[in-house]
């Protein structure tokens, strides 16, 4: 692991080197920026603080992700790929799972470093609202952590759906299927399964149930292991796909 | 003391394809090995083997005395390697680059930016050491991928077509850096390009079809495969004499005759092995009375020796084709 800082920093340097980091930053601001302003006149015109707006800024969080998450996986082993400069990287005294972790944990790193600029509306609904409904951060917090939480998982998916090949559209267009399927798929057979064992189960797994319980500032400990060891394992065959050169 | 590289029976196979066919080979210590081959011949999977990029299917590889297979970490220290087209991040500005890679490689903090600040230097690079590797020459990437290579300082170096490219001027200086690289380390260069092994290797590997067919220096190459070489004159002479008395002067292996318009005869001999028939022809010219214009002498060059080589091999190979048809019929 000694190796994984050193590769990280060039992951960074390498996400504000390009345009399409800022561009994918412009687009969530955006995204989430018009999910707040309806939060907030639905508040004003409604007058009622049972569902708040932050509420329902976080139920909203996968309509970015869903573009966000393939746009920035991508590039990162698929371009290096591409390249030839895996081969440079690779026969560095360095191991395949120190690189997929690093590629990772730079998206991670990222996808986070652009959800805490999200973290100005807060303030600005701080600043309007004093009067009218008190914020609880307790609630925000764990918001946040769980859109990190369910982000760092389908950035595992895409990390693997980027080794899978060396062309970054065909990797964006799988992993774009891959979450939709996730969040919307999901959602479907809980929509269509209700009452069953199925949609139980569906329910379950389901991001949407996940995220509702971070939004009320519920922090439940099954999930967090869940998601983490999902991503564990998702990055665990992502080296055995890297490794993959090695014995086909 | 152990070789450099020791090669034995490396076999690799793709799917459906035997790139490397039971290829043994050792290089020793400081040596400035040249791989030889056509494209396609197996010298890039050799490099991407030995630098443990991808494993053998059979066989056993050992640099500076570590297994590459078993032991790749330890093995990758001791190499600096320039794969094939120099892959490099173009994002990056150079130093910025070489700083990444020396970390990468374990370079100690205390030294790193003196050897970065080294390996430009060596390279010539130094000057551009602030601008970013997309918007250099290729002469100049493929100096920064050859400073990459020298950053920790290793055993050995490992070039694959480091000249591939480049224009006449930038192959020159990287030739030269080469030549004065290899006075500290061990190389092992790979190109299909025939002068550059004379110019800069104190040994040739040829390399074809995953075989290899000759390792030795280009010197010895030429001794052994054809050592006589071309002899070229020009006479003024009737045609018939030419035919009749050159053959059977001594030194002689075979003459092909042709006219030309001007009526000079022009005889291609070939010497034989260690002969120098030049003034045996001389004197055969002058008791036949004949006007001499042209007498050369053209050395064998690798060129012709690699030709024949893999001629040879292929006409081989097609020998065992029609046997194993006829065998079938």
């Amino acid at each position: 692991m000694r190796n994984v800082p050193t590769l990280l920093r060039r992951e960074m340097n390498a996400c504000f080197a390009s345009v399409l980091g800022y561009v994918v930053l412009v687009f969530l601001l955006v995204v989430m920026g018009f999910v707040f302003c309806s939060s907030i006149a639905d508040l004003l015109a409604s007058g009622t603080t049972q569902i708040t707006v932050m509420r329902r800024f976080f139920y909203w969080f996968w309509l970015p992700s869903l573009f966000v998450i393939p746009a920035i996986t991508m590039r990162l082993l698929a371009e290096e790929k591409r390249s030839g400069t895996i081969e440079m990287l690779m026969t560095a005294p360095v191991t395949d799972f120190e690189v997929v972790l690093a590629k990772w944990l730079g998206a991670v790193v990222l996808y986070g470093l652009m959800w805490g600029l999200t973290g100005l509306y807060v303030l600005i609904l701080r600043k309007f609202t004093g009067g009218l409904t008190s914020l609880d951060f307790g609630p925000i917090a764990s918001g946040y952590l769980g859109v990190l939480l369910i982000g760092q998982f389908l950035i595992a998916v895409g990390v693997l759906t980027s080794s899978l090949t060396k062309n970054q559209v065909v990797a964006f267009l799988i992993s774009f299927a891959l979450v939709f399927l996730f969040v919307i798929g999901i959602w479907f057979g809980e929509y269509f399964a209700r009452g069953t064992t199925f949609g139980k189960l569906f329910e379950y797994i389901s991001c949407f149930t996940h995220m509702e319980e971070f939004a009320r500032g519920i922090v439940d400990v099954r999930t967090v292991v869940l998601y983490l060891s999902a991503s564990f394992w998702v990055l665990f065959v992502t080296t055995r796909v890297v490794e993959s050169r090695k014995w086909r | 003391m152990q070789p450099m590289i020791k090669v034995e029976n490396l076999t690799k196979r793709y799917a459906g394809v035997t790139a490397l066919n039971g290829v043994s080979f050792e290089v020793g210590r400081g040596e400035i090995v040249g791989f030889l081959g056509p494209n396609g011949a197996g010298k890039s999977t050799t490099m991407k083997i030995l630098t443990g990029f991808i494993p053998a299917s059979a066989g056993q590889v050992t640099v500076a005395g570590c297994d590459v297979f078993e032991e790749s970490l330890e093995v990758r220290r001791h190499i600096g390697y320039m794969p094939e087209n120099n892959p490099l991040y173009v994002d990056m500005r150079v130093n910025e680059y070489l700083k990444f890679r020396a970390k990468l490689k374990g370079v100690a903090r205390a030294d790193r930016k003196e050897r970065v600040q080294e390996a430009m230097e060596r390279t010539g690079i130094a000057d551009v050491q602030d601008r970013v590797i997309g918007q250099l020459s290729k002469g100049y990437r493929q100096r920064v991928g050859l400073a990459d290579a020298l950053l920790h300082e290793p055993d050995l170096l490992i070039l694959d077509e480091p000249t591939i490219g480049l224009d006449p001027v930038q192959i020159r200086q990287v030739r030269e850096l080469i030549k004065e690289l290899g006075k500290q380390h061990t190389i092992l260069l790979s190109t299909h390009i025939l002068p550059e092994v004379e110019m800069t290797c104190n040994r040739v590997i040829i390399i074809h079809r995953g075989k290899i067919l000759a390792s030795d220096t280009p010197e010895n190459l030429r001794k052994t495969l054809r050592s006589g070489g071309m002899v070229n004159v020009e006479l003024r002479a009737p045609l018939a004499d030419v035919q009749s008395v050159l053959p059977v002067v001594p030194g002689v292996a075979s003459v092909t005759v042709t006219t030309g318009d001007d009526g000079m005869v022009y005889a291609a001999v070939e010497a034989k092995a260690d002969a120098d028939p030049r003034e045996a022809i001389y004197q055969a010219a002058v008791q036949g009375g004949w006007t001499l214009r042209e007498l050369t002498r053209s050395r064998t060059t690798l060129e012709d020796i690699f030709v024949q080589v893999t001629r040879e091999e292929d006409e081989a190979e097609e020998d065992r084709r029609d046997q194993r048809r006829s065998v079938l019929r």
